[in-house]
């Protein structure tokens, strides 16, 4: 291979863009060419030479920098430290203030976990009354959690709230919801069992 | 650590921290690679002062189709050549030869014999490096860009055919024959 030809694979070897072939060609060659040895030797020190030559860093260059790119507004400003706190302690204090308005708007919803629903009487829960009961109606809906069957007093103070948007027919079921609850206390002793009217006498006497 | 595309997308996104690290990492590189295509201090601050201003400007309609580093050496040789075209109309001086006199009449700086001249093994000093430098003018820019880029900031030949726009093939000839120029010029200095 001509020395010149061989002198353009130094300079890939030089930069590591030689294969491993040609990098094996170029040692072979400068072993026994005092010329392309010399060549290697002064490549290699221009590429150091521009390696080191270097700008110097103004003390001022990142100030000056910044500045101008805060002038465009192409730089973000840092946020003070006070603007951090009070970002991160809004979270906490929106919550502590909900939990606030949260019970001093509904103070039984903490005191009655349990659901208006379970609490229920079981006809009134199942039966048309129920609808009159549920906490979406609006004359109880004050009152979610309290029941009127199995509490005397609630049921007392709740009706009396309500009682001036009940219909008559609605204070007629609440007064009797003992009776719904329980079908049976109708039969007082002497009553007429309505299927008995359809029977035969001698079935009844049998 | 973050990569250089990582915190370029969070910059975007309105981190001032994200392009501080951006540059940390790369304000020496750029500063050296104006001052290697230019020759002169000044206008080296200048053109990497211009090189992260456009870049900042820049940034939020960049899309990285490639290395950031690739993008950010293609600003800053754009940036340095239009300073150097700014410059061109006062820049017919010739550069100083050793034994020469300087513009203002005194003497040029006296180089260092050649036998101390291997920069492997030279105490490299400030008058050395103003003779690469000025040999490094000399070349035509595509040849300049092309080794300083490779030497001065090493990218692989991929990498400098990307910022410059031509084929690795163009980017090895550009190479040799820069070498063979810096060779002619510096032949003094290396025994």
């Amino acid at each position: 291979m001509e020395c010149r030809e061989l002198r353009e694979i130094i300079s890939l070897s030089l930069d590591g863009e030689a294969s491993p072939e040609e990098a094996r060609l170029v040692l072979n060659h400068i072993e026994g060419c005092a010329g392309c040895r010399a060549f290697e030797r002064k490549m290699r020190a221009i590429g150091t030479g521009v390696s080191k030559t270097e700008g110097a860093v103004p003390p001022d260059f990142r100030e000056k920098l910044f500045a101008r790119m805060e002038a465009e507004d192409l730089l973000p400003r840092r946020r003070s430290l006070f603007a951090f706190s009070i970002r991160w302690a809004a979270v906490p204090l929106a919550a502590a203030a909900a939990l606030v308005l949260f019970l001093v708007s509904s103070p039984e919803k903490g005191k009655d976990a349990v659901s208006t629903q379970e609490r229920l009487p079981a006809v009134a829960r199942t039966g048309p009354a129920a609808e009159t009961m549920q906490p979406s109606s609006p004359p109880l809906s004050g009152s979610p959690g309290s029941t009127l069957a199995d509490d005397p007093r609630r049921e007392t103070a709740s009706a009396a709230r309500a009682g001036a948007e009940l219909t008559p027919e609605e204070r007629d079921i609440i007064a009797h919801l003992d009776i719904l609850e329980d079908p049976s206390a109708l039969d007082a002793p002497g009553d007429v069992d309505e299927m008995d009217i359809f029977e035969p006498p001698h079935r009844r006497q049998g | 650590m973050r990569t250089d595309e990582e915190l370029i997308e969070l910059y975007r996104k309105g981190s001032r921290d994200a392009f501080e690290e951006l540059f940390a990492r790369y304000h020496r590189k750029v500063i050296h690679f104006a001052y290697r295509m230019t020759g002169d201090q000044a206008r080296a601050e200048e053109a990497a002062q211009e090189t992260f201003l456009r870049i900042a400007r820049a940034a939020f309609t960049w899309e990285p189709k490639a290395r950031f580093t690739t993008w950010m050496y293609t600003v800053a040789r754009r940036t340095t050549l239009n300073f150097l075209r700014d410059d061109k109309d006062d820049r017919d001086k010739v550069p100083i030869l050793p034994g020469e006199e300087t513009d203002d009449g005194s003497p040029a700086i006296q180089l260092p014999g050649p036998s101390a001249l291997n920069p492997e093994e030279m105490a490299w000093g400030a008058e050395i490096q103003e003779r690469f430098v000025a040999a490094l003018q000399k070349l035509p820019e595509g040849y300049r860009s092309a080794f300083v880029l490779n030497r001065g900031d090493g990218l692989s030949y991929e990498e400098v055919a990307a910022v410059l726009g031509i084929t690795v093939q163009a980017v090895k000839s550009r190479i040799f024959r820069a070498r063979e120029m810096l060779l002619e010029s510096l032949s003094e200095l290396l025994p």
